[in-house]
């Protein structure tokens, strides 16, 4: 068992705890955020614990999880909840239906891929990210090695493609940069906005710190899963482990309870 | 009173810092960079300019 087989259990206990501080915080104050962070944590942490799973067996189901928890939605549902925060407009209600119909899409199609796994391709000797999609090959393009390869027909051509648990064009996966950008543009843009904010005011520099710290861990597993669609997957759970530490640094210290006067001018900061 | 000072002082930017006054823009700034490298790398999966 490598280091990579241990990190996604790591990420998983810390995303359990954020899930747990987060939700709690819904629990008592009943804002949406929360709640919206609440959702998109836990299937952080669900894709981290499917991570975790697939490190040791195969179950088609916790592959489901992992693909559409892990990689597809929790970006997009945790950058959701930063924008409730940050725009107290009706037309957030409206995005917010778009982002449950289209994470029911992705999830139907998703299920509709699962009768057509290759799981025979699936071992435990590698990590999930580095085996779960089939890529076609270009002309000329050399196999990689230890890679197995399949000749069959894609958008009218014969292609040789390297094998992988999900099929070639598997339209979920057409979904993810939808989710993702969305994402990266509403958690690490948000963020950004609000240490820039309580930056320019010159005003709570936990929030400061703390919003800095968020953008920079939701940076980090952007970045980690750009290197897996490069096929440098081995940096993945790396990425998602330091990711979690990161967030939830920054979320315990943006949270800090601050004195009263400075409270009062935090809502202006913020809209 | 010298506990509001010590209050105040704690919300807000400290003069003169160095973490506040070079480290935390130039962050802000590399991530905002970065991240608009990452949406325009997805926006090309979704073109299908990035072979995956």
């Amino acid at each position: 068992m490598s280091v990579n087989h241990i990190l996604p259990f790591v990420s998983t206990i810390i995303m359990l705890f954020f899930t747990v501080s987060v939700l709690q915080r819904f629990f008592v104050r009943r804002q949406p955020h929360f709640l919206f962070w609440g959702i998109g944590l836990a299937m952080f942490g669900a894709g981290s614990f499917a991570e975790a799973y697939l490190a040791l067996a195969w179950n088609k189901w916790v592959f489901f999880a992992w693909y559409l928890f892990g990689a597809a939605l929790n970006a997009a549902w945790l950058g959701h909840g930063t924008l409730y925060l940050l725009v107290r407009k009706k037309w957030v209600h409206a995005v917010t239906a778009i982002l449950v119909l289209g994470s029911l899409f992705a999830g139907n199609l998703m299920l509709q891929a699962i009768p057509k796994l290759d799981e025979a391709v699936f071992t435990t000797d590698k990590i999930i990210s580095e085996q779960y999609g089939t890529k076609a090959l270009e002309a000329g393009e050399p196999v990689p090695a230890g890679a197995q390869t399949i000749t069959t027909t894609y958008r009218g051509e014969e292609v040789t493609a390297v094998r992988g648990i999900l099929p070639l064009g598997a339209p979920v996966r057409l979904t993810t940069p939808f989710f993702n950008i969305y994402g990266l543009l509403t958690l690490v843009g948000g963020a950004i906005y609000s240490a820039y904010l309580f930056w320019r005011k010159r005003v709570m520099p936990n929030r400061v710190i703390g919003n800095v710290l968020i953008a920079a861990g939701a940076l980090l597993i952007g970045f980690a899963s750009t290197l897996t669609r490069l096929g440098y997957g081995e940096y993945l759970y790396l990425g998602e482990l330091f990711s979690a530490i990161l967030m939830f640094a920054g979320f315990r210290f943006a949270a800090r309870p601050q004195p009263d006067e400075v409270m009062q001018s935090a809502p202006a900061a913020a809209d | 009173m010298t506990r509001d000072n010590r209050t105040n002082s704690k919300s807000h930017i400290p003069k003169g810092s160095f973490l506040f006054e070079k480290v935390v823009p130039v962050a802000l700034a590399v991530m905002g960079i970065v991240m608009l490298g990452l949406i325009l790398f997805a926006a090309g999966v979704l073109l299908g300019i990035v072979k995956f």
